[in-house]
């Protein structure tokens, strides 16, 4: 049975716990930031920043996310990984770090924007689910620690029952849109979260695509534009020079004649 | 963040450029029913460094570079990036092959030579269609992502083609023109270099072909601004989440300068108005040739432009 975290964006306080519980247990160094006005810090996820509580702020009302790997069924990253560095361990997607040559595609294909390299190891690195946690038992830290229990670990299927009550009862609470996110996007997430509105308002994309879907369409733009190259200027301009000369030729020929 | 940077850019255009030029010299000569391969043979001998020099521009750029023999540890269709290692390393690997076949030939028989000249012609067609994977693959690398402008069209490897085969033949004019000069100058040994290197004492491209070339430019520039504006109305209507705001980043945001200056100006209408001004005029006078080196210097910078406009406005 799969596992899965919850994160539950209503019981979130935006105290970070997470993101120092991540740091602990993962042994990341922190980052120099500057104050940029907002309790809002580091300003996006990093190499060595897997885990990031996202403020927005609209009339009356504070929204908070906790920003991390989705650990994808169908995951761009690791479909477009070109050394096979990225792969999935169980539920967990990691990218071996003594395989990964830090090109980067994978910061580019990820539709929540998690990869980052790390200027320092020269890698992409990302939240790894704990996953020397979860094999001995134990929820992944930021789980762990969670005051409000607004992040959970533990059977898939069991927290979406979860989600799924909690949602309805959001509904009937003044949250008229809430929703349960990951269920099904891409083949089905393992970070699921129970949003208060729409997934936009969250910065989560609303359709999130693999990367990779449209891979032959591309590969096939590519083609017929130097199909269609071939025949306009090239077929079009030079087959009109070999015709000029064949026909220069023949009257010289004609006029020898 | 940046993710990409500037060596990824030039890359991108760099490894164009070898293949546009080869894709261009091949379609060139074929069509024409030129036998004596002078153009290829150019295309080839500017292709392989710019396809080198590209190579290392990618391999520095790595967070690794030492593990870059990761990659060919794999051949993963799905990874553009995968595929684009398998590419190059081909079309850079026949090339290079092709140029030692081309120099073998000084040294032997006629009768050797003209077997040798059959495998060579056969190697060459396999080099075209790695010339088209690689110009097409400098497109499908970035559209196969997750990022908005390179991703919420299919018209981007088109772009990229088409841009790819421009600044190639425009590298082909300026580099028959330098080679012409050459020709009539006093570098005696550099001379003697390319005489080994073509085979021949004479390997000047003639001025109807320069001429030629120019022209086929002019339609090249107006296939790239036809699918620059397709691309453009895609990204318009695309239902993907930021494709608006992408496009907008280009026409009225930070990237609207170099864009409009450097694409738009740069690399379509200034060359296009030059060629346009010179079309089927004698290429000898020395007003013409001016005209046309600036065109197609202004087409190759153009084409960089345009890489670093799409490869940064991605990741904005």
């Amino acid at each position: 049975m799969p596992k899965a975290r919850l994160i539950d964006v209503s019981k979130c306080m935006a105290c970070r716990a997470c993101q120092v519980a991540c740091k602990q247990w993962n042994e990341l160094p922190a980052e120099r930031t500057t104050q940029r006005g907002t309790y809002e810090n580091p300003p996006e996820l990093s190499g060595r920043t897997w885990i990031k509580v996202e403020f927005r702020e609209r009339p009356g009302e504070w929204l908070f996310r906790a920003h991390t790997c989705m650990h994808c069924t169908d995951a761009s990253c690791q479909k477009v990984c070109p050394t096979g560095a990225i792969s999935h361990q169980g539920e967990v997607v990691m990218i071996d770090q003594k395989w990964c040559i830090g090109c980067g595609y994978c910061v580019q294909a990820c539709p929540f924007n998690v990869p980052h390299k790390d200027e320092e190891t020269g890698t992409a690195r990302k939240c790894r689910f704990c996953i020397d946690r979860i094999t001995n038992g134990l929820a992944p830290a930021c789980a762990t620690t969670c005051p409000p229990g607004a992040i959970r670990f533990g059977e898939r299927e069991d927290l979406l029952v979860t989600a799924r009550q909690r949602v309805q009862a959001l509904k009937a609470n003044g949250s008229p849109n809430a929703t349960l996110y990951g269920e099904y996007e891409m083949g089905g997430l393992h970070t699921l979260y129970v949003l208060t509105d729409r997934p936009s308002v969250f910065g989560l994309p609303e359709a999130p695509q693999l990367a990779t879907t449209t891979v032959w369409a591309q590969w096939l733009s590519g083609a017929i534009a130097a199909g269609v190259i071939a025949v306009l200027p090239f077929w079009l301009l030079f087959r009109r020079r070999k015709q000029i000369e064949a026909e220069r030729e023949s009257r010289v020929e004609g006029g020898t004649r | 963040m940046i993710a990409w940077g500037a060596p990824i850019w030039i890359y991108l255009w760099m490894a164009g450029m070898a293949g546009g030029a080869y894709f261009a010299a091949f379609l060139a000569e074929r069509f024409a029913g030129i036998v004596d391969r002078r153009l290829l043979r150019l295309a080839t001998y500017i292709g392989i460094p710019l396809a080198v020099v590209g190579v290392l521009l990618l391999v520095v750029d790595l967070g690794n570079p030492i593990r870059f023999w990761h990659l060919f540890t794999q051949f993963k269709v799905i990874s553009p990036m995968s595929m684009g290692t398998w590419i190059l390393l081909a079309w850079v690997g026949i090339a290079i092959i092709l140029a030692i076949l081309w120099w073998v030939e000084n040294f032997l028989t006629e009768d050797v030579a003209r077997s040798l000249r059959r495998t060579t012609e056969r190697l060459s067609w396999v080099n075209l269609v790695f010339a088209v994977l690689l110009i097409a693959y400098t497109g499908v690398l970035l559209s196969v992502s997750n990022q908005p402008l390179w991703a919420s069209t299919a018209l981007l490897p088109s772009l990229f083609v088409a841009s790819a085969v421009s600044t190639g033949v425009a590298m082909l004019v300026l580099a028959a023109t330098a080679a012409n000069t050459v020709s009539k100058g006093n570098l005696i040994e550099l001379r003697m270099a390319l005489d080994q290197l073509f085979g021949s004492k004479d390997w000047t491209i003639p001025s109807r072909t320069v001429a030629r070339l120019a022209e086929a430019d002019v339609i090249l520039i107006i296939v790239e601004m036809v699918v620059l504006i397709g691309y453009a109305i895609w990204l318009a209507v695309s239902s993907m989440a930021g494709a608006g705001e992408a496009l907008r980043l280009l026409t009225t945001g930070v990237l609207a300068a170099p864009f409009w200056v450097g694409v738009v100006l740069l690399a379509l209408l200034i060359p296009l108005g030059l060629d346009i001004a010179n079309w089927g005029k004698e290429i000898e006078t020395k007003t013409v040739r001016r005209a046309i080196i600036t065109s197609s210097t202004c087409v190759v910078l153009g084409g960089l432009i345009l890489r670093a406009v799409i490869v940064i406005g991605g990741q904005l």
